[in-house]
């Protein structure tokens, strides 16, 4: 068992049920905090096994404050080893992707293998019997576990198993897996758009309030448009999906997942989105493929759904439209954020293609979407500072919220719900004795 | 990055494919281009772009990546330039409100190929950009395929690998 350095902060004092105080996106002490109590003991999003599918694959990772080589060993499974010489220190891969059934430490020239096993130890005389190599493997990740495809670790080994941390979002995964006909996606080896931002990692949340507001440049050149099917942007249809009078709904799990449902704002609209696709021959395929593999009814919504779950896995990982989102905190005021195209495993090339370029035009550094949500962010991290008033209000709809059978909170799609779920759970582990 | 060059035929960088009048033409007419981007001077800027088949491509990851397969950072064709157009200068895209300051020297212009009335040109920039009190060197090459009009030259479509395309970077809200 881990012991947890005891803190100084009363974490119950800073988060409360409708409000928050600005120390938690500003302070140094805190993140540091929230890297042991967090980061380094929930589970957090590693990888899509697709990303190496082969023995000897690999793909570096930062996963809380510790670099992670991903490998995929002999047998076939992933491992997360600890990026570190068991001898002296040092990082024993830099390249960040790649193919190497064995690491070396260029320092004094150990190898391992690509299950972390020291398999080499140069002028190995030097040590006596008592030096045995199985001691001394690459250190690996304590818990690591998948859910159709998307590999999760854990630094704690006593985390709860991550069907249960998952809980009812488990479903909504299913949503963006089983919009491929065979069930199985592909994020390809080092396609992914990295971009960082001045402000708090927490500020990449779940938020149906702010797309009028941030990203009124793109709805007004969608209301230019004739039609947005297709579009990478909530907005499948001309229908606002931000509307607060539509039946598109946020929810907020337990352990600080989140969502943004547009399940049943989109479900009417399968016929539009499958009208386009048979325009095309991939298209029609891919309509027929879906029927038969989920039959017509399931098949036609999650058409209308188009993979997107729309969900936010605490504490690091987003699946939203065509794309895995994964949150890398540096600092208070400094964010990566890594966004993956997901490609349809079964499906015609052309599908793939044009789901990529509808991601690309709004996910980015210059596309239409993400820019201003990393500028609004970062003018957020200039106002936090000034804390004479420290408050900031998660309130909006608390009345109207309401429990559903699923165990998820329910309300309007501006209401933050999504940050309440988030920040109770923040409490909860950051309180952790 | 600077493939286009070592690979370009050998006459393109000892004698050169275009005669001196008109390789100074043609860097004129890159100078004017980027300071039309420097100076936010969108619908001109626009105006160099020519035909509905254009291409303003920004790769992510790799400059050679297959965009049937690999993300970009700007993949625009007419339509969606124009809407980048339309958002540049739209008050309420946030991100590009107040606008960088920015200069750029652009050097390293040499015509790979050249023939029907048609040029391919390898280029460099290294551009100074300042917003909100912070600096951003960028630093990339250019391929351009241009129309000489004889008079000056037209954009048929422009590729530009960035040295940090594959690196987390900060918001990219202007023209490169």
């Amino acid at each position: 068992m881990t012991t947890l350095i005891a803190s100084s902060r009363d974490y119950g004092a800073l988060v409360k049920e409708d409000r928050v105080h600005s120390d938690i996106y500003t302070d140094a002490q805190i993140f540091d905090d929230e890297m042991e109590r967090i980061f380094h003991r929930t589970w957090l999003f590693a990888l899509h096994e697709s990303e190496i599918p082969r023995h000897g694959d690999f793909k570096l990772l930062q996963l809380g404050r510790f670099p992670v080589i991903a490998t995929r060993d002999a047998d076939g499974d992933i491992q997360l080893l600890i990026n570190r010489c068991r001898h002296r220190g040092a990082q024993v891969c830099e390249a960040m992707r790649g193919h190497a059934k064995r690491f070396q430490c260029w320092y004094h020239g150990w190898t391992y293998d690509s299950k972390g096993d020291l398999v080499g130890v140069t002028g190995a005389e030097a040590y006596d019997e008592n030096f045995d190599p199985k001691d001394h493997g690459l250190t690996l990740v304590p818990r690591v576990d998948s859910y159709r495809g998307f590999v999760f670790a854990s630094f704690n080994p006593e985390v709860t198993d991550l069907s249960a941390y998952l809980g009812a979002t488990l479903k909504y995964i299913d949503i963006m897996v089983d919009a491929s006909p065979i069930g199985e996606l592909e994020v390809k080896p080092g396609v992914v758009t990295r971009t960082r931002y001045r402000g708090n990692w927490k500020q990449v949340g779940m938020d149906g309030y702010h797309p009028h507001y941030v990203h009124m440049s793109v709805f007004k050149i969608f209301s230019q448009r004739e039609s947005t099917t297709g579009s990478a942007v909530g907005a499948l249809h001309l229908e606002d999906p931000f509307d607060d009078r539509s039946s598109s709904r946020t929810r907020g799990f337990p352990h600080g997942h989140s969502c943004l449902d547009f399940r049943e704002q989109r479900r009417p609209h399968a016929d539009e989105y499958i009208e386009e696709l048979e325009r095309s021959e991939d298209g029609q395929r891919y309509v027929a493929d879906m029927i038969d593999a989920h039959g017509e009814e399931h098949a036609r919504e999650l058409i209308a759904w188009h993979g997107d779950p729309h969900l936010g896995l605490f504490p690091n990982v987003q699946l939203i439209h065509d794309h895995v989102r994964v949150v890398i905190p540096r600092s208070p005021g400094e964010t990566e954020v890594l966004m993956y195209p997901v490609f349809l495993k079964g499906v015609g090339d052309t599908i793939n293609e044009k789901r990529l370029r509808a991601h690309e035009a709004f996910y980015g550094p210059a596309a239409a979407g993400s820019p201003d949500d990393a500028e609004i962010f970062e003018r957020t991290q200039r106002g936090l500072i000034a804390d004479q008033s420290p408050w900031v209000l998660l309130a909006r709809g608390r009345h109207r919220e309401r429990r559903d059978e699923d165990g998820s909170l329910v309300a309007c799609i501006s209401d933050e719900v999504t940050q309440r779920v988030q920040m109770q759970e923040w409490k909860r582990l950051m309180s952790d004795r | 990055m600077a493939k286009q060059i070592v690979n370009a035929p050998r006459e393109a960088v000892t004698d050169g494919l275009l005669d001196i009048a008109d390789q100074q033409r043609l860097e004129r007419f890159l100078t004017f281009e980027a300071a039309l981007m420097d100076e936010h001077q969108y619908d001109a800027w626009m105006a160099l772009w020519e035909g509905e088949d254009i291409c303003y491509w920004v790769p992510c990851n790799d400059d050679d990546q297959d965009p049937a397969t690999g993300i970009a950072i700007i993949y625009d064709d007419r339509r969606q330039l124009e809407e980048r157009m339309m958002r540049l200068k739209d008050k309420t895209a946030h991100a590009f409100r107040p606008r960088s300051r920015m200069i750029r020297s652009v050097n390293g212009v040499v015509p790979v190929r050249v023939g029907d009335g048609e040029l391919e040109v390898a280029s460099s920039f290294v551009l100074g950009e300042i917003r909100v009190g912070v600096q951003n060197i960028w630093l990339g090459k250019c391929l351009y395929r241009l129309r000489d009009t004889g008079e000056d030259f037209r954009i048929l479509s422009k590729k530009v690998m960035l040295l940090n395309n594959d690196e987390a970077m900060p918001n990219l809200t202007f023209l490169v």
